[in-house]
């Protein structure tokens, strides 16, 4: 019997429904704006009243009691209950937006506001596919290679990076975040596919490109997002196995660093210089 | 050190290579080790069947420079490693 389409999998795994949820996992209370992941159950708690729960087999379920902040919802379900579903479902999320040439995927990561989305919005206008936007899930099941499974979320720009994008500006993201949703010029929906390289952004004085080499890929995996929070959490790997799983992923990964100036004004130049790194690497013989 | 036979303690650590690097952690501690370069090599050569001797003319071939030029820093990157725990003499 074929394996299921692991994105079909997380569709149904975080299908939701409203009702009552638990408000801790192993006795108590969570504490607001506080997550708990157990085994095959993860609880978000947002603000005084607002509880996500997730159970593998079960999907989401979200608790809304008095004066939840429903406009915010579909972020949440979108970035943190879906990242732990995925890991409790044994994939990796990674902090990354992506997108897709010559049937690879290249993924840019870096700190909230690195810009991320505001490069793959670009690229995308250009003619490569967005393939996902703040989140990359990885597929680990394959020892061999790593997949990646097209993005879920939304894209989201703020007002300046509309505005060196073009895209379609749509709906504000949610109360209080300086955030729409967009449109982007061209979207990637197929099957997964193979990783061809994580570009870290970087900023500085100049503008170069270079890959990433031997041990300065491993060191380069520590992050402390809650998606590697998540992941963490899930798997409860040993140091042994932590090693391991680091070492497969700095060996399986290639990756290079972006650098360039923070001005607005030379931002289409990065994106030229991106672009064409890109385009010469699916050149490349693998 | 010089005539008898230095072994990895492989129960005490995790390794891996990446490129021409290897990486290496203590269990224990949890503390990473990178060897590049010459020390990279040192520690592909420590295989469980070579002496510190066998293992700076190895180098010294590799290298091609006279054994008794490099035969001091070996010696204080073995005594590192066992130090660290990561060799031992058998």
């Amino acid at each position: 019997m074929p394996l299921e389409d692991p994105s079909e999998l997380l569709r149904k795994e975080t299908r939701v429904a409203l009702g009552a949820v638990p408000h801790g996992l192993s006795g108590g209370t969570l504490d607001q704006d506080c997550w708990q992941l157990d085994a095959d159950e993860f609880l978000l708690r947002n603000g005084a009243s607002h509880y996500f729960h997730y159970r593998k087999g079960k999907g989401v379920t979200i608790e809304r009691g008095a004066g939840a902040d429903v406009s915010g919802e579909a972020l949440w379900l979108g970035g943190s209950v879906y990242s732990a579903a995925a890991c409790i479902n044994g994939f990796m999320p990674i902090h990354a937006s992506a997108v897709c040439h010559g049937g690879k995927v290249y993924a840019f990561t870096g700190a909230s506001g690195a810009g991320k989305s505001t490069l793959v919005t670009a690229l995308a206008a250009r003619g490569l596919a967005l393939f996902c936007d703040d989140t990359l899930v990885l597929d680990l099941t394959d020892p061999d290679r790593l997949l990646c499974l097209p993005g879920h979320k939304r894209l989201k720009l703020t007002p300046e990076a509309l505005g060196l994008t073009d895209a379609e500006k749509q709906e504000k993201v949610g109360k209080g975040i300086d955030k729409y949703y967009a449109a982007p010029a061209r979207t990637y929906s197929g099957p997964p596919l193979a990783l061809a390289k994580l570009v870290f952004l970087e900023i500085g004085a100049n503008f170069a490109i270079g890959e990433i080499t031997g041990a300065k890929r491993m060191s380069r995996l520590a992050d402390d997002h809650y998606t590697a929070q998540h992941f963490a959490a899930a798997r409860q790997f040993g140091p042994a196995e932590q090693f391991a799983h680091l070492a497969r992923l700095a060996n399986q990964i290639a990756m290079a660093r972006f650098e360039r100036p923070c001005d607005i004004a030379q931002f289409n130049a990065g994106v030229d210089l991106v672009q064409a790194y890109i385009e010469a690497d699916t050149r490349q013989p693998r | 050190m010089k005539s008898t036979v230095l072994h990895k303690q492989t129960a005490k650590f995790s390794e891996t290579q990446i490129d021409d690097e290897f990486v290496v952690m203590v269990l224990d501690s949890g503390d990473f080790f990178s060897l590049a370069g010459t020390a990279g090599s040192i520690w592909g050569l420590i295989d469980g069947s070579r002496s510190r001797d066998a293992i700076v003319a190895a180098l010294a071939e590799a290298y091609e420079v006279l054994a008794a030029d490099i035969a001091g820093d070996v010696d204080d990157f073995l005594g590192a490693l066992c130090d660290a725990k990561l060799i031992v003499e058998a």
